[in-house]
């Protein structure tokens, strides 16, 4: 018999929340569990970049990942999720604070892979793109990382990308 | 090894009174560059940039000022312009998630993330004007993850990130973008370490030895000459980040 399903928490105000809902919609999380989908700032010219901007885009962005990621541990969860978007996660020109951002957030989940898993908390990240990622991909991959099970994959970065990124070294 | 470049190239590094900072400062004067000597604490540059000596032009930089970013890159700029900027300037604090200030979480992405950002904003206009130049970043092994280091970690994977994205964007205009990944060099930074945390950290080095200054000096001189190489991580660490580096946590 199969474990019962449990609601999934999703913090933040990223592009891709609309898919993770429409996703967890289909997923069936058995573990509590949260999402966090950053807002990842937009692509900008490196010479665009007023201390105003990176401010903004950068330190308050960041210090939103904070907030949610503070939330959601109080809340008891057993497995956090980071969903990003896969361009500025690999590198885009134009995209230097995007890829602040979220290679940011990728060392983040790293570190709290570490440090959460005394406490059995698994963190993962889930790279997205909006041409290659269906919602049956990203629910195929939550059903396993917040399912059972999932508490073995931990740290680790998936990019549901279709192979777009092959080729290319990743951060 | 040193070589003598022929140029009178000019260097900012920030940070450049600390520890390692010293050791790139002193490895890059030794090069043949003029070095400004770039740092927050004002009677430590003075007295760094006396000890070096040679082509080292002192500088009082709060990396977190937008005025006083604007003030070293334009005493760069009156020494010809930076054709390498080493982002060095660093702080170490942290502490486990669940226990971190989030005003010290945004102190570190201030000093550690967006200071070296916005430096290479400014001087990225003038490297590609007189066909380039190169910026190092000083990352660190703690973008693998590292235990309570949930702030320290963030800004400095933050720094790996945007290397990779302005190495794209500014390739284009001959300005390589490069990081360093140190592992546990032996610094101000790291004194404060408990004995016991220290031994352990020794011991998962697989060549046994806390890292030096100059070895750090050693990968950010070969990258501000190596033009076909860009957007990469160049790990200095003993190997602790290819062995297991919580080896000694688990024995
Ligand atoms: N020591 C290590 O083991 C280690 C490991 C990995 C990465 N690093 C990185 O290497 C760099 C140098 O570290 P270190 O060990 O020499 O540390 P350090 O503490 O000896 O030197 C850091 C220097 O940065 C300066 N600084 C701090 N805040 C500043 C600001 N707002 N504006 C300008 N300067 C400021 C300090 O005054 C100091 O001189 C840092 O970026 C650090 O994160 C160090």
């Amino acid at each position: 018999m199969s474990a019962p399903t449990v609601e999934a928490v999703v913090r933040g105000h990223g592009a891709a929340t609309r898919l993770v809902t429409d996703a967890l919609a289909v997923a069936r999380p058995t573990s509590p569990s949260a999402v966090v989908v950053p807002a990842v700032p937009d692509l900008r010219p490196l010479d665009e970049l007023t201390d105003e901007r990176l401010a903004t885009d950068v330190g308050d962005t960041l210090d939103a990942v904070l907030a949610d990621v503070r939330a959601v541990l109080d809340g008891a969860v057993h497995r956090l999720v980071f969903v990003l978007p896969a361009a500025p996660l690999m590198a885009t020109a134009g995209g230097a604070a995007a890829s602040a951002v979220t290679g940011g957030v990728l060392s983040m989940a790293r570190t709290l892979a570490i440090e959460l898993a005394r406490e059995q908390v698994a963190v993962n990240v889930v790279a997205v793109d909006p041409r290659a990622t269906t919602v049956a991909a990203l629910a195929g991959q939550l059903g396993v990382l917040l399912g059972e099970g999932g508490e073995a994959i931990t740290g680790q970065e998936i990019y549901l990308t279709a192979g777009t990124d092959l080729g290319r070294i990743r951060p | 090894m040193t070589t003598t470049h022929p140029s009178g190239r000019t260097a900012i590094v920030t940070g450049g009174a600390g520890g390692i900072g010293r050791g790139i400062v002193r490895r890059l004067a030794a090069d043949g560059f003029t070095v400004v000597l770039a740092d927050l604490d004002e009677t430590a540059v003075h007295e760094a940039a006396a000890e070096i000596g040679g082509r080292v032009e002192p500088h009082l930089l709060d990396v977190t000022d937008p005025a006083s970013r604007r003030s070293v890159v334009a005493r760069a700029d009156a020494l010809g312009g930076a054709d390498l900027l080493v982002n060095c300037a660093g702080v170490l604090r942290d502490a486990r998630v669940r226990r971190l200030e989030p005003a010290l979480f945004r102190r570190l992405t201030e000093i550690n993330l967006i200071g070296p950002l916005a430096l290479a904003r400014l001087v990225g206009p003038g490297m590609g004007a007189r066909g380039g130049g190169a910026i190092v970043n000083l990352a660190s092994r703690a973008w693998l993850g590292t235990f309570g280091s949930t702030a320290y970690s963030t800004a400095k994977g933050g720094l790996v990130g945007a290397t990779r994205s302005l190495a794209l964007e500014l390739g284009p205009r001959g300005i390589t973008v490069n990081a360093v990944a140190p592992g546990f060099v032996d610094t101000p930074m790291t004194d404060g370490l408990p004995p016991e945390v220290r031994r352990r950290t020794l011991d998962a080095i697989p060549v046994g030895r806390a890292g030096r200054p100059e070895d750090v000096a050693d990968a950010v001189a070969f990258l501000a000459d190596a033009g076909y190489v860009t957007g990469q991580v160049l790990v200095a660490c003993g190997g602790r980040s290819i062995g297991d580096p919580y080896l000694a946590r688990a024995s």
